[in-house]
């Protein structure tokens, strides 16, 4: 697909008739906390040197809480009610690749037995503006698991930052390639040279783990030691699991919205809460908290893989940065790497 | 810290404790919580200026060893937690060794040097930067004015508000809230082994992330801690959304302090507020 020359202004200018045309549009605050509403151009960030916002993207597909359906109680009459359809045409700008990653990830569960309609209708109605990234620091591991600063999977549209406010904006997707043809103004100088990639390289985070040996040894090792090593630590709240890009289990509950009506709620829930597998019975198969890490480490890096053959993770190393007490899942799947090379020696 | 790795040696050769909970380093350059099971591990103990992790959390999570106390290094507020946990009959004196460190602050921020301005809020108001319960004491106190205590500012801001403007900096405040229950999570003080958020027959709180749920959560969350939080500010630290916490929870100690004269987890001796009634407590808060 082809790429273009941008600047600055014209991105601005892009956004300015989108809000114009009531298009939401999302960025990154500028606390970096996470994707905000913008209600104007020029609170757009398209920048690759910042920190990946605390909290990733996924709210904007995947709610926290989102309404199924309402029901009420009229006498003996039960009538239910649709919500309001997620209709919204939304842009996001300047996300990062290992938040863009992690849509089609995403999209693969909410589309495995059941189509989640609710994030088909966002995913379908959002645009995702990517930026090349040039941040990265102890916590971030992208590039263990095949993905890289520059990864275009899951955006729509791709900005490399080549000069000062000057970008080059690769078509990533037919749906961006639709989208951007209806703004005549961002399509008119065509970028010809190529972008050389390879001499981006040496700045990319270093690969932390190999993924495959990882995969093996989790296939192989479901009680070890390594488990109760972390698990002690671990004070089991689901900060990992809020902040990920990929996380996706949820609990359905009903709440009342007064005398004779209530509504039917998806919100969020995390495999690392007790509750998460509490039978009715009392029993819990997964009681303590190393055994629930063990259940986070294995759906990410083995049991998606083979359901799906994706890596439920981006690397874009959120849950270590929130950690309360600083469990560094790259460092776990480090050790855990060690353990399977021994385990070949 | 050479001090407290003999100490700790001396702990495991001794018989003196079974695990320490205690502070490390890892690889990438993080002060974090780390529990030692011998002499080797005893090795990788440390205490800094990153030290910012309340330990005292793990007393009540983790399992008690078959075979002896609970070492555990501690702070200032680290203590304070340790004594309001006594208080509470939730450990006994006699399960738990003390290393406590005299404190010079902490600083959150793992990539920041320690500066006087940067040090947690709570260290800009402690009193107990010399532990006052404790096995073995260690470390220097070195002289330095506490900074300026900034959270009062907006403390004083919050107290010249109408109740509508106040309701209205809440709504927006947990507004952002996620239900991570970090806050709960790395609480010293939040040890029931079933929190009324998972108390579902019926529903009490709403788990939705919505007005109603979220203003539930973190007002029940606050209630329970009504003259009990000892300060530590470890929920404010975790809050991925940066929610300030301790707002209300200090606000309460303060009210604690002013109309019964007592503060938690100063003195394992003394009764709670919670637990004892008085006829001549004061009751003219109560509006």
């Amino acid at each position: 697909m082809k790429s273009f020359i941008v600047t600055r202004s014209q991105i601005n200018s892009l956004a300015a008739e989108l809000l114009s045309k009531n298009w939401s549009i999302f960025t990154q605050s500028e606390d970096r906390k996470r994707f905000k509403q913008c209600e104007s151009e020029s609170e757009i960030s398209v920048d690759g040197n910042g920190k990946p916002s605390d909290v990733s993207f996924k709210e904007l597909f995947f709610p926290k809480s989102e309404t199924l359906f309402y029901f009420n109680r009229d006498n003996e009459e039960l009538t239910l009610l649709d919500p309001a359809e997620p209709g919204t045409k939304t842009v996001i700008f300047g996300a990062k690749p290992c938040d863009a990653a992690s849509v089609p990830v995403l999209s693969k569960v909410f589309n495995w037995d059941y189509n989640d309609e609710f994030f088909n209708k966002r995913v379908e109605n959002t645009i995702v503006i990517s930026i090349a990234c040039s941040y990265s620091d102890e916590s971030c591991f992208c590039t263990s698991v095949g993905l890289s600063p520059f990864s275009e999977i899951g955006s729509d549209l791709f900005l490399i930052p080549t000069e000062k406010d000057s970008f080059i904006l690769k078509i990533v997707s037919e749906k961006g390639e639709k989208f951007i043809n209806e703004f005549p103004f961002m399509i008119q100088k065509e970028f010809e040279g190529t972008f050389d990639l390879e001499n981006q390289k040496a700045s990319f985070p270093k690969e932390k783990f190999d993924f495959a040996s990882v995969k093996e040894w989790l296939g192989k090792n479901f009680k070890d030691e390594i488990w109760n090593e972390v698990g002690e630590l671990c004070l089991g709240c689901a900060q990992c699991a809020y902040v990920c890009p990929t996380c996706h289990c949820f609990d359905i509950v009903d709440e009342n919205c007064g005398v004779s009506c209530g509504r039917r709620v998806k919100n969020w829930d995390s495999c690392q809460f007790g509750l998460f597998t509490k039978h009715a019975s009392g029993h819990n198969p997964r009681e303590d908290q190393s055994r629930r890490y063990r259940q986070r480490v294995n759906h990410k890096f083995n049991y998606y893989k083979q359901r799906f053959d994706e890596i439920l993770c981006t690397g874009c190393g959120r849950c270590t940065r929130g950690c309360p007490v600083s469990i560094d899942i790259a460092q776990v799947l480090e050790k855990i790497q060690c353990k399977q090379s021994a385990a070949i020696v | 810290m050479n001090q407290l790795i003999e100490s700790a040696k001396d702990i495991f050769q001794n018989n003196k404790a079974a695990i320490i909970i205690g502070y490390t380093k890892d690889k990438s350059g993080r002060t974090k919580p780390f529990i030692a099971h011998n002499s080797d591990e005893a090795e990788k103990l440390t205490f800094n200026h990153h030290a910012v992790n309340n330990l005292a959390v793990y007393l009540t999570r983790l399992e008690k060893p078959k075979d002896g106390k609970i070492g555990i290094v501690a702070k200032g507020c680290d203590i304070r937690a340790i004594n309001a946990l006594i208080q509470e009959n939730q450990i006994r004196r006699d399960d738990v060794l003390i290393i406590a460190m005299n404190c010079n602050g902490v600083v959150e921020n793992q990539n920041e040097e320690f500066s006087k301005e940067n040090t947690q809020i709570k260290c800009k108001y402690c009193q107990l930067r010399t532990p006052n319960n404790y096995d073995f004491l260690l470390g220097e106190l070195e002289d330095f004015e506490l900074p300026e205590d900034s959270q009062q500012e907006l403390m004083n801001k919050l107290e010249a508000m109408t109740p509508e403007e106040r309701w209205n900096f809440w709504e927006s405040q947990f507004g952002n809230c996620i239900k991570c229950y970090a806050c709960r999570q790395v609480c010293p003080l939040c040890y029931c082994e079933q929190c009324i958020v998972e108390k579902s027959m019926p529903q009490w709180i709403e788990t939705s992330s919505t007005t109603r749920g979220n203003f539930s959560w973190n007002l029940i969350r606050a209630f329970h801690q009504a003259g009990r939080c000892i300060g530590c500010h470890e929920c404010e630290r975790v809050c991925p959304m940066d929610i300030p916490l301790t707002l209300l929870t200090r606000k309460m100690g303060m009210i604690a302090m002013k109309e019964f004269n007592y503060k938690h987890g100063m003195n394992i001796n003394e009764p709670t507020l919670i637990g004892t009634y008085s006829t001549s407590d004061n009751e003219d808060f109560i509006k």
